[in-house]
């Protein structure tokens, strides 16, 4: 797997996604708002009304200005944290109805999420926070270690098991974080500025990666503030005050490793 | 999972000494405290109540009061009327003597007594020689068995003391010269230890031929031994009727080892009530301690908690990883504590004289270990709960 190719686009280990907003939509989202209270009351509106559907297997890049909402979109998305109104499907069910435990098993067995501040445990090795989890799957040890150890390989972390994050540069961190997320082998991906810490021939071994697994047929979610990674996407969404304000398809997607934008489709 | 989930709580215990440290030695302070306050407390208990059933909780003294002229001592006469009891009475009569060795001069204490004053007298008990026999006391043979203090004032100890001779001198200016065949052990434990007894033991028939002015059968004390399996408290009824239709009543009085007893009790439960009362404070401070390191631990790992949230932990895996630190901890602590607690104990015990019973109540190591034990749990795993209640996001957030 260190060096998975593109193969078919929809491989057997990816559940079919279906629900009532029609067979192709992963994530349905309407009328998302979320609120901050602060200390003194003061309310602070991230999310403001935001609709959006994603079709399954989609790539698309989130764009958008500092503090315009989108790591907590994301993070809604991700079912780390919920929306203070409005209805999010996520293939078919309403995520609101969801008890503690199916949230649980939507976090550990469909979505990976590479945190914008990796959120690493820092007394485990890399190795044992890439299979933590694993461990939430209920896997045997020895299954844990091969995956992880799989995953940190496809990251190119793989001499780097035994080192615990405080031993780790930010980049590698990065990585880390994003083998955990890959471990699970998730059928959506959601990356918080998964390329922001990494120089850029890292990050685009990263995004060779994403490439590869969105041929999988996995769906990606990348937040980023750069337009050229946001290009190797589908498709770019705009965010504005904690709504969407464009989205638009990629006319030319770049291709990692190529300083210039390939020509898109077959 | 159960299994995983204990390796997890144990690698995040070994993972995190400083604070696992912490924790333990609040577990360890609060179980040690309780379990030893309170079983020192059942330990003195133990051991005064012991010392005075040793010193015989069958026995009675009838003394005459002694500030009142007119009550007279007792005579052969009343030994004989009580003597159809079932008891034994010690025929003793004492005086004070000068007792003088090669260079000591030394204030005695002189008992006349019987030869079978060791079979009814339980303190009395020979450390070297012999106490007289039926014969001496017969021949009023001079010879005199020394009390501990005694042979050490007056032969520098116990060892040196057993065939020397020894003068006796009474205020009257009289001189008899005895032998010292035996010498007695100092009482055990609490009650002799302190005082200093300078006495010795000879036979009556010495006593009344070598001190003048002494009348023959007539007693100040009668010092009385009931049998084991008699109900002192009847004997001693029965005494005080006999007694009382030969003299006035109000002219003696009896003393009972169990009278002595009721009022070391009310002492021994007051010390109890107090060590409990420490103890108590002890469990509570420990039990503060357990529950304020437990808090900052869960508020420092709440951050954790979101994170293992995040990554699809169920609320009920989170909090059973936190029971079992919990657990693991106070209960490695709890052991540790009673053990320290017992080899202190034991040191105390082997220490003090007068302390040589070794009690350790279940019921005290229950208790040590099931409070601390239980505020571990319920505050190390109550903050997990709430924190495990929060979204993964503000879980990751918390301050
Ligand atoms: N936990 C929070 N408490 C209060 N305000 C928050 C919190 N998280 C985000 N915000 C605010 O919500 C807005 C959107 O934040 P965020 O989603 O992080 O934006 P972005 O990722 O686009 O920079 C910002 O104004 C931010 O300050
Ligand atoms: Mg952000």
């Amino acid at each position: 797997m260190a060096d998975a190719v593109a193969t078919a686009p929809a491989p057997a280990t990816v559940p079919s996604v279906a629900g009532p907003h029609g067979g192709d939509t992963v994530i349905a989202a309407r009328g998302l708002r979320k609120t901050y209270v602060l200390g003194g009351g003061v309310e602070v509106h991230a999310l403001r009304g935001l609709d959006l559907d994603v079709r399954r297997g989609e790539y698309a890049a989130i764009m958008g200005p500092s503090g315009s909402g989108k790591s907590t979109l994301l993070q809604i998305l991700g079912c780390l944290d919920l929306p203070t109104s409005g209805s999010y499907v996520l293939a078919g069910d309403e995520v609101a109805t969801l008890d503690e435990d199916a949230l649980s098993t939507i976090r550990n067995q469909r979505i990976g999420f590479v945190f914008q501040a990796y959120n690493l445990l820092g007394r485990a090795t890399a190795l044992d926070n890439v299979a933590l989890p694993l461990l939430y799957r209920g896997l045997p040890l020895r299954e844990r270690r091969a995956r992880a150890l799989e995953a940190l390989e496809r990251v190119g972390l793989g001499d780097r098991t035994h080192h615990r994050p405080n031993e780790l540069s930010g980049g590698q961190k990065q990585r880390v974080a994003i083998a955990r997320a890959l471990a699970t082998e998730p059928d959506i991906l959601l990356a918080d500025e998964p390329t922001g810490n990494l120089d850029s021939r890292t990050g685009d071994e990263i995004l060779g990666l994403f490439d590869d697994l969105h041929q999988e047929g996995r769906t990606i979610l990348m937040v980023t503030h750069e337009s050229d990674v946001a290009e190797h996407c589908e498709r770019i969404i705009r965010i504005r005050d904690g709504v969407v304000e464009a989205s638009e398809a990629v006319a030319q997607r770049r291709r990692p490793g190529h300083a210039e934008p390939a020509p898109t489709g077959a | 999972m159960l299994l995983e989930n204990l390796k997890t709580a144990l690698e995040a215990l070994f993972g995190n000494r400083l604070r696992s440290l912490l924790t333990l030695s609040g577990v360890v302070i609060g179980v040690f405290a309780v379990t030893t306050t309170i079983s020192l407390g059942q330990i003195a208990t133990a051991g005064i109540t012991g010392e005075l059933q040793a010193f015989g909780a069958q026995s009675l003294f009838v003394s005459r009061i002694f500030d009142d002229p007119t009550s007279e001592p007792f005579s052969d006469d009343d030994i004989d009327a009580l003597s159809r009891l079932p008891i034994e009475i010690l025929r003793q009569r004492s005086t004070n003597v000068w007792a003088v060795a090669d260079e000591e001069r030394v204030r005695l204490g002189l008992n006349g007594t019987t030869a079978n004053a060791p079979q009814i007298d339980r303190t009395i008990d020979l450390d070297r020689g012999r106490f007289f026999d039926e014969g001496d006391a017969v021949r009023g043979a001079p010879v005199i068995v020394l009390s501990a203090d005694a042979a050490e004032e007056l032969y520098g100890g116990a060892a040196t003391a057993v065939g020397r001779e020894l003068v006796i001198e009474t205020s009257g200016g009289n001189r008899s010269f005895y032998t010292v065949i035996g010498v007695k052990k100092r009482i055990s434990g609490a009650l002799g230890a302190f005082a200093n007894d300078l006495s010795g033991d000879v036979p009556l028939e010495s006593l009344y031929r070598d001190v003048p002015g002494l009348t023959r059968g007539r007693y100040d004390f009668m010092p009385i031994t009931i049998a084991l399996d008699r109900d002192a408290s009847a004997i001693e009824r029965q005494v005080r009727a006999i007694l009382d239709r030969r003299r006035d009543p109000e002219s003696y009085q009896i003393q009972s080892i169990e009278g002595a007893l009721s009022l070391f009790n009310t002492i021994t439960v007051i010390l109890q009530a107090l060590l409990g009362g420490i103890g108590g404070i002890s469990l509570l401070v420990g039990g503060i301690g357990i529950l304020n390191i437990m808090l900052v631990s869960v508020t420092e790992r709440t951050r954790e908690i979101g994170l293992r949230k995040a990554l699809g932990a169920k609320p009920r895996t989170i909090l059973q990883q936190f029971l079992i630190e919990a657990v693991v901890l106070t209960v490695i602590g709890g052991l540790a504590g009673v053990a320290l607690s017992i080899a202190s104990l034991w040191a105390v015990v082997a220490a003090v004289p007068f302390l040589d019973v070794f009690v350790l109540n279940p019921w005290v190591i229950a208790l040590a270990l099931g409070v601390s034990v239980a505020t571990g749990v319920i505050f190390g795993v109550w903050p997990a709960r709430r924190a495990a209640a929060l979204s993964p996001i503000e879980a990751l957030r918390y301050e």
